[in-house]
């Protein structure tokens, strides 16, 4: 503060200004810190500023279609998406199996690899600027394997879902029928129902899979053992307590079965009289389905996500053990829908014999322009499902049913399975999906699967033939030994 | 005039930076349009107003000159920015502006160097600030923010910030002067500022231009805490505690009443709606996509296509010309202004007050500018002092830089002293 010294008669007043370096009272100083405190603030928003353009560039670009697209390739190289040139100078077909699952930068589809990853598909770098190089995207998708299903299914429509539970890496994700993006889409209007949806990802009717929910539920309330000594008499009908009848496929109906057997059978009334019992409290299998991930009665479950990718989680109504409505949806039918992902997921599950499943991911390394390779997937676990008693209980359950009704066509594969026939009703027609859902132990093909079948009859490819296809492909294709980032994409 | 040079470096030096900077740039404009008469003549006009300027500022120079040879510089690239946005063309209306507002600088320095003179002035503060709002209340159009006049627009609400910010600033003896109504005392001055910062935020919301809000309540936030802690040793926790939760209560209640079409702001989702609601920011974020660290070079950029790229999103058209390097400096250069408080503190209270409360709102100005171009708050529309575009903005943003100007190192002259000696403290 200046300071005036007491003035003297005669002499001239002297002025003292205190020099700069004077500090000034600490009130004054509160202006100084407060100025110190918005400029760091400021200066560290600011930092945070250019972490976020810099990182999020490469997405600005590729979204406003101000660059160029890379490729994106299975896990062997083979180009599953082209950006650097027209995807119509490959061979015919070539696309065909993949379309709905990659997609492409029309913007026709939007729940697609390229579409929710289109930023590390971008030709860019914020150091080079567009069109600098070529990125490539490599998946852990075998393309082979997803051919084979494809061929296989010949007619039918359908997908075919499989991970590598120990790793995580998505294998096959095929959906049939798949639109071509290399043909374009001035015919989209013509176009089969379903073409540019990968039904894989979309919750359906899971028919009698859904036993296996059930079970899980039942040994979680009464432990394996008493599960497994229960029995319940099938006469090819069932009334329950309120009245409603459960019919089995088997109109001469199983007799007394055990669990086992009952499973093997799918036996409809064992199940619906299990539900029934004294030992499934309704609040039981709510909170069972609850932890796997279901949205029971409305409530709301968080959507699975796979690098982007979504999938809507499994849902169900369950008001009251006795009704028919509540044991149907235990029996996969009525409301209940789930997803072949969910579904292939939760087999990962019982496989690893832990309740919770490795979590897959479908991105496996990203090649920029300047061709510096950055591994994007990794092996990371999911939630907690289900116990591991509960798990390994389904395990041996299924395992069983592969071995004594599987051997002919999975014989050589040590599998476990659980099939089902979901009974559709969609814009006034009725129909029926073949479903099969399982898992391989064997060390060279550690994979889990579900495969579905649309309208199958009798003279079509079985689903347990199906899966025989996918396993001998992906066996084939030696995917136990992680696949090498491809630094430059094979094209033509 | 009493004259103590406690600083370091000279004035000649510093305009030789300043010097060396510019021509650093018009360089690199020489190198994106070559030699041609319209890189001259913005070569000429900006070197000279460099000398000019220097020369001018002999005359109301002071012991520091960081306020003056940032603003010099500062108006100089600004000229040259706004000059070579898509296709060199000199920007004559914006050196004008420029210009103005250097001058504007000297006049409010001038004005308020001296506190005692200024506090003393307050009425004619609030005078001017009920007259601004008044003048936006009739005489702007249907709930617009501008009034035109024909030849030239102005936008009132700028010049309400810098008669706002001398309304923040205090004196101690303004403070000690203290009212009792019911046993409650207060400081009759607090109380103005509160109804000030109300009046303001009611005349924002009937303007549907809440944007510029935030800026008003920082620079008002500042000062009340600047007030409400002049004489204490420590910072009372209670106090700071009240303090925190009023002010997150305030804009939660804001947050919760804020009319439909800021709620749409605050929930937009740029990317989904492109071409839409979203268009300029996604243009702008592009923009510094394509410009990278080093940029496309100066008139090379396409955002200038893009309504409110000189303005509102002039950040991101730096970005695309000259790289985000070279418009984070700038934008750092602009921080120097408040920063000068730093290296040399106010001598008064009065003072103190002035420049947290120009701090506060170029920040937070620049904040609204920069981050809510980019997307990472609500895009609202005001500008970066001096950078921008606009008149109006300029000449208010050079009344507040003569505010820090003044607030660094106030000249004592014989009378000012003779009123510190009646007057006590300031």
């Amino acid at each position: 503060m200046p300071r005036i010294t007491p003035q003297t008669p005669g002499q001239p007043r002297i002025i003292q200004v205190p020099p700069l370096d004077v500090s000034p009272p600490r009130s004054m100083r509160r202006a100084g810190r407060g100025t110190a405190l918005l400029l760091a603030a400021f200066l560290l928003a600011l930092v945070y500023l250019i972490y976020v353009l810099v990182t999020r560039s490469a997405f600005y670009m590729a979204k406003s279609g101000q660059t160029g697209y890379g490729r994106v390739t299975d896990r062997n190289g083979d180009v599953l998406f082209d950006g650097t040139k027209p995807m119509s100078e490959y061979e015919a077909g070539h696309f065909a199996d993949v379309g709905n699952l990659i997609g492409d930068t029309s913007g026709q589809m939007s729940n697609t690899v390229v579409s929710r990853n289109i930023e590390l598909l971008a030709n860019y770098s914020f150091l080079y600027g567009k069109n600098s190089g070529t990125v490539t995207l490599q998946t852990t998708i075998s393309h082979k394997a997803t051919r084979a299903c494809y061929q296989a299914l010949g007619a039918k429509n359908g997908t075919v879902t499989a991970y590598n539970w120990k790793t995580g890496e998505m294998l096959v994700c095929m959906s049939k029928p798949c639109v071509d993006p290399a043909l374009g889409y001035d015919n989209i209007d013509s176009m089969p129902s379903g073409s540019l949806l990968c039904k894989a990802f979309s919750p359906t009717v899971p028919g009698s899979t859904q036993k296996v929910s059930t079970l899980i539920a039942a040994y979680e309330q009464n432990g394996v053992e008493a599960v497994n000594a229960l029995q319940f008499t099938c006469e090819g009908s069932w009334v329950n307590a309120s009245g409603g009848k459960i019919n089995c496929h088997n109109a001469y109906g199983h007799g007394t079965q055990t669990l086992y057997e009952a499973f093997a059978n799918s036996c409809n009334p064992y199940f619906a009289q299990l539900v029934q019992s004294r030992l499934m409290p309704l609040s039981a299998v709510i909170g069972t389905y609850t932890k796997m991930g279901y949205s029971v009665n409305g409530q709301k479950a968080e959507p699975l996500v796979m690098d982007g990718l979504t999938i809507p989680a499994a849902s169900t109504v369950l008001t009251d053990s006795n009704t028919f409505e509540t044991q149907w949806g235990c029996l996969g039918q009525g409301k209940t829908v789930v997803s072949p992902y969910q579904l292939m997921l939760w087999q990962g599950a019982i496989a690893n014999g832990s309740g919770s499943a490795v979590q897959p991911y479908i991105l496996a390394a990203h090649t920029d322009i300047e061709n510096r390779v950055t591994q994007l997937g990794r092996t990371t676990r999911t939630g907690q499902f289900f116990s591991e008693a509960a798990a390994q209980g389904v395990r041996d359950v299924e395992t069983d049913n592969a071995e004594k009704h599987y051997y002919v066509s999975l014989g050589e594969y040590r599998c476990g399975v659980k099939s089902g026939t979901a009974q559709i009703r969609q814009e006034g027609r009725e129909y029926e999906n073949s479903l099969l859902t399982g898992f391989c132990l064997d060390d060279d093909c550690p994979v889990a699967f579900c495969v579905l079948i649309e309208e199958r009859t009798g003279n079509d490819i079985s689903n347990a033939q199906l899966a025989k296809v996918l396993l001998d492909a992906l066996r084939s294709e030696n995917i136990t030994k992680t696949a090498p980032p491809a630094a430059s994409a094979a094209g033509g | 005039m009493s004259r103590t040079n406690t600083n370091p470096v000279s004035h000649p030096f510093l305009l030789l930076l300043v010097l060396l900077a510019h021509t650093a740039m018009l360089l690199l404009v020489l190198l994106s349009f070559g030699l041609t008469v319209e890189v001259l003549k913005l070569a000429c006009v900006v070197l000279i107003s460099d000398f000019v300027g220097a020369i001018v500022l002999q005359f109301v120079a002071q012991e520091s000159c960081t306020v003056d040879t940032v603003l010099l510089l500062v108006l100089g690239m600004s000229t040259i920015y706004q000059s070579c946005f898509g296709g060199l063309e000199f920007a004559l209306k914006h050196f004008v502006f420029g210009i103005a507002a250097f001058l504007m600088c000297q006049i409010s320095y001038v004005l308020v160097r001296n506190p005692y003179r200024a506090e003393k002035l307050k009425p004619l503060w609030y005078g001017s600030f009920f007259a601004l709002v008044i003048a936006i209340f009739f005489l702007t159009g249907s709930r617009g923010i501008w009034i035109d006049l024909g030849f030239i627009t102005i936008q009132p609400s700028e010049f309400v910030k810098p008669v706002f910010v001398l309304i923040c600033a205090s004196s101690i003896r303004t403070q000690l002067r203290k009212s009792e109504i019911g046993g409650w005392h207060f400081v009759p001055d607090n109380l103005m500022l509160l109804f000030c910062t109300a009046v303001i935020a009611g005349l924002q919301w009937y303007s549907r231009d809440l944007g510029s809000l935030p800026t008003f309540a920082a620079a008002a936030g500042c000062a009340l805490l600047l007030r409400f802690m002049y004489l204490r040793e420590k910072i009372s926790v209670r106090l700071t505690v009240v303090l925190i939760i009023g002010a997150v209560f305030v804009v939660l209640t804001a947050w919760h009443l804020a009319p439909a079409y800021v709620q749409d702001r605050l929930h937009t989702d740029i990317w989904s709606d492109m071409s839409g609601s979203g268009y300029q920011q996604v243009k702008a974020l592009t923009a510094i996509a394509e410009g990278g660290w080093f940029g496309k070079g100066a008139g090379n950029g396409t955002l200038v296509n893009v309504a409110a790229s000189r303005t509102d999103i002039v950040f991101s058209t730096i970005c695309e010309e000259w790289g985000l390097f070279t418009a984070i400096m700038t934008v750092v250069l602009v921080l120097f202004l408040p920063a000068a408080l730093l290296t040399v503190p106010p001598r008064s209270y009065y003072h103190s007050g002035l420049a947290l409360g120009v701090a506060a709102m170029f920040m937070v100005q620049m904040t609204l500018n920069i981050f809510g171009s980019c997307n990472l708050i609500p895009f609202t529309g005001v500008t970066i002092p001096f950078i921008s575009q606009g008149g109006s903005s300029m000449l208010a943003s050079g009344i507040m830089a003569g505010f820090l100007k003044a607030a660094q190192a106030p000249v004592l002259t014989g009378r000012s002293a003779a009123q510190l000696r009646k007057g006590g403290k300031a």
